[in-house]
């Protein structure tokens, strides 16, 4: 019973870093696509 | 805004490859992944924000607009064996390219602010200014310097908006690894790869 919910809080811990890790590389695509991109929008003004 | 609907299109896409392959999405290891956000505060501060954006002068929303993107040129360098990130390069140095010879933002013709600007008034841009508070500058298509690297073209679904050759490279390319991190994983050498396909065959 220990050695499952040492398990589960090990899988669990591993998939939130995956998660982490790939959240922070899509907010830095963004972040990229924003600086990198230059369209002019309708919406400027 | 209507380059983020590629980092949308190309999460969908790399998520469901990645459903149907039976595997998790890949993470691949940036580098200097810390240099994006510090590139993009002159961005921020130039365009963003607009109590802020209306006190700098357009020389030196220029010279941020450029230094900023040569900072996200070094990350894509440090980057280019990741898939897409030569197209992603490219694209970037297309517009850095066609910015810094029209001096520090990039040209749209007068023609193309008509038709993304239609109910605009007469007084809403002027030749050789700033568009608004956007990246771009009016300029006659016979005083643009690499007139084809511009923002010259235009789509007006779902938002009016000009787009460059090189915004449509970034797009491309974002799209393109955002989907290769739904395929198998990517060893740095090339013989680790050909092995682990010889393995899973």
């Amino acid at each position: 019973m220990k050695r499952n919910i040492q398990q589960l809080k090990s899988t669990l811990g591993q998939m939130d870093q995956r998660h982490v890790r790939i959240g922070l590389l899509v907010l830095t695509l963004v972040l990229f696509v924003l600086g990198a991109g230059a369209p002019g929008e309708g919406s400027c003004c | 805004m209507i380059l983020l609907w590629a980092v949308i299109i190309g999460l969908l896409a790399g998520s469901i490859r990645a459903w149907v392959g039976g595997r998790p999405l890949i993470s691949p290891d940036l580098r200097l992944i810390w240099l994006v956000p510090v590139a993009l505060v002159p961005q921020v501060l130039a365009f963003y924000i607009p109590t802020i954006a209306s006190i700098w002068a357009d020389n030196i929303v220029a010279t941020g607009l450029v230094v900023s993107q040569m900072l996200l040129l070094v990350f894509v360098w440090f980057n280019r064996r990741q898939p897409g990130f030569w197209l992603l390069s490219l694209g970037l140095a297309l517009n850095l390219l066609v910015i810094i010879l029209n001096g520090g933002l990039m040209p749209i013709s007068p023609e193309t602010v008509t038709k993304l600007l239609p109910n605009a008034a007469p007084n809403t841009w002027e030749l050789g200014s700033r568009l608004g508070r956007s990246k771009d500058i009016v300029l006659p298509v016979v005083e643009t310097r690499l007139w084809l690297l511009s923002d010259r073209f235009l789509l007006t679904l779902p938002n009016r908006v000009a787009f460059s050759l090189g915004d449509v490279f970034v797009a491309t390319s974002t799209i393109w690894f955002l989907w290769a991190m739904g395929g198998p994983k990517r060893y740095s050498s090339p013989m680790l790869n050909f092995l682990c396909l010889l393995r899973q065959n």
